[in-house]
């Protein structure tokens, strides 16, 4: 999984999710996330990327996973 | 026939009219004392294929079963869709025919979410094998061909009647404590199959350790018939508005019968969800107004369980009593006949002298990992079936929504993968290979046209090598393997031809298959000695040193 800079425009995607969650309720934003989050893993197509990226962004938020 | 008459089922529909099959006095009872070589223990699919397959290789075996009839009582569909794998397994035993005559061969699928076909899939496609890739037929019509089949092989003694109620390991044997009609009797054998399902007397005598998990989805199957006319598929809907946003299924079996099956909320009562008038209402909101004959209703839900070890001494276990799954994908009976396949010739090669022992001990080294494997499955497919969180449910919503627009998403959704043979692979056994190999058709030697699993008949347990123009001719001992040459002439070998035999191997390569029709070695260009090492070790002669 690279976590060095990689988006070409930092500043422009921030803006765009912001912009497409405009009005949104909770539910939906989840929603768009939800979306977003598959639409983006088979962009990707690395299952160890993928599994990288799932196992991070856990660890970042609650700790390790029950197995 | 060997049955005496027919007998309807229990059940709360019309029903099904089950065989049933003569109560005889054992030789034991007799006075005569007998050690046989196999007890099977369970009449059902997994024990009725091993008996076969054991008396096809000209190995004795007595059947003990508690019933006089095919089919468990009442609940007498069971499972109805019978994969590639088991449909070679069953034409290599001489009952392929009855299967396919009476039953639904079919190959298209379809998955959708309330009106949306999300996909369709044809499992016809790219199969080299001569058997179609599902054929759906009553569970109990198999047990019957299969007692039919048993019948004719003077090798098998079925006896029905027969409970098993206590069990004692001694060195070089097993004896059995049975009961009968005419009182108890101890039967002497060598080796014995448990293939008595999930309430298995002998797996608990023995205590044998397992791994249980009871789930809370509830299922409620409908087997109908009705006027309406539906294409012979397999539909799955993911979700379904007209049974409340939950999962259902409709394949089609024979006597023109449908299996309906419909998810239930969680923990749902099965008296509830099985009354007559809400079975009723629930058919007619899935298939409108139309004339409808319920032949069975059977509410379940379904575990989890696993043996620790599929051996315990001389006794193997097999079928259900080892594995249980959820039915999603159609892997409980299927992976039940592979199991029998398995001992079987195991069992075979070790009574005529052909193996060590020790290749016993591959039983459950290889059929444990598959029931692993499907427990797996299953159980993936189940998490994505019945959410078990808000989460859950709302990120399968944006799968069923991807799905509806794009491919990728319709791979992630997930209402069963159906049964495929499991790939040996990581086995002690395998050199390089452990795919089972498709029952391609080919002319053979004489002329006469067949399939492979034609040369794999015979007594015990043989071994099949094919070897692709480039090839030396391997020199083997021929009560171990048959050698032949594929579409090319090679030093005097007997030749199969056939368009998809090309499609198994290239130039070069030597194929070792097993007796149960899984690749042991894909070798190219190989020394003898070669051939010989991958065949000793798929007898487990690697395992005895």
């Amino acid at each position: 999984m690279r976590t060095d800079a990689y988006i070409p425009d930092a500043d422009g995607f921030y803006e765009a999710i912001i912009a497409a969650n405009e009005g949104l309720t909770e539910g939906e934003s989840e929603a768009f996330l939800l979306r977003f989050a598959l639409l983006l893993a088979n962009q990707i197509g690395d299952q160890q990327v993928l599994l990288d990226a799932i196992r991070t962004a856990r660890e970042m938020v609650a700790g390790t996973p029950r197995s | 026939m060997s049955q005496e008459g027919l007998r309807p089922a229990e059940t709360t529909g019309s029903g099904y009219a089950l065989p049933v099959f003569p109560y005889r006095r054992p030789a034991e009872l007799a006075g005569e004392r007998r050690r046989h070589k196999v007890a099977v223990v369970g009449g059902g699919l997994a024990g009725l294929t091993v008996a076969c397959d054991l008396a096809g290789r000209g190995i004795p075996v007595v059947l003990l079963d508690e019933d006089d009839t095919v089919g468990v009582r009442g609940a007498s569909s069971r499972g109805i869709v019978y994969a590639q794998k088991t449909l070679e397994i069953f034409d290599r035993l001489g009952i392929y025919r009855r299967i396919a005559e009476k039953g639904v061969t079919w190959s298209v699928g379809k998955v959708l979410a309330d009106d949306d076909v999300l996909y369709s899939f044809d499992a016809a496609q790219g199969s080299l094998s001569k058997a179609p890739p599902f054929i759906n037929l009553q569970q109990f019509y198999i047990e019957w061909y299969l007692v039919d089949r048993l019948a004719e092989l003077p090798r098998a003694e079925l006896r029905w009647r027969n409970r098993v109620t206590g069990i004692t390991q001694r060195e070089d044997h097993v004896a059995l404590a049975v009961e009968t009609p005419d009182g108890p009797y101890t039967l002497e054998a060598e080796w014995v199959i448990d293939a008595s399902g999930l309430a298995s007397l002998i797996r608990g005598a023995l205590g044998a350790k397992m791994a249980a998990e009871q789930g809370e989805d509830r299922w409620c199957i409908s087997d109908v018939r009705f006027k309406t006319s539906l294409p012979a598929e397999r539909w799955t809907w993911a979700k379904a508005d007209f049974n409340d946003g939950r999962a259902v299924w409709q394949h089609p079996m024979a006597d023109g019968v449908w299996r309906l099956d419909y998810q239930m909320g969680p923990n749902a009562d099965p008296k509830t969800i099985a009354d007559p008038e809400t079975v009723r209402d629930r058919l007619r909101r899935h298939l409108g107004e139309t004339e409808i004959e319920i032949v069975w209703v059977g509410p379940y839900g379904y575990r989890t369980q696993l043996m620790d070890s599929f051996r315990l001494g001389r006794v193997f276990f097999a079928g259900d009593v080892a594995h249980v799954m959820n039915p999603f994908g159609a892997r409980g009976g299927n992976s039940g006949v592979q199991d029998a396949e398995n001992i079987a010739w195991k069992l075979a090669a070790v009574l005529t002298g052909a193996a060590p022992e020790a290749l016993l001990d591959s039983y459950d080294e290889e059929r444990r990992a598959a029931g692993a494997h499907n427990i797996h499955v299953t159980t993936r497919t189940i998490r994505f079936l019945a959410p078990r969180s808000p989460f859950e449910h709302r990120l399968r919503d944006a799968v069923l929504d991807l799905a509806r627009r794009y491919d990728f998403g319709r791979t992630l959704v997930n209402t069963g993968r159906l049964s495929v043979a499991f790939d040996y692979a990581g086995s002690s056994l395998t050199s390089n290979g452990g795919t089972a190999v498709p029952n391609v058709p080919l002319t053979l030697p004489d002329g006469s046209t067949g399939t492979l699993s034609d040369l794999l008949r015979g007594d015990g347990a043989i071994f099949l090598v094919l070897c692709f123009a480039g090839a030396a001719p391997p020199a083997l001992p021929e009560r171990v393997a048959r050698v032949f040459a594929c579409n090319a002439a090679i030093g005097g070998l007997p030749v199969l031809r056939g368009a998809a035999l090309d499609r198994l191997g290239g130039t070069g390569e030597v194929l070792v298959i097993r007796p149960d029709q899984h690749l042991a070695a894909r070798l190219v260009r190989p020394p003898g000695a070669a051939v010989q090492a991958a065949i000793d070790k798929a007898l487990g002669k690697e395992r005895a040193r």
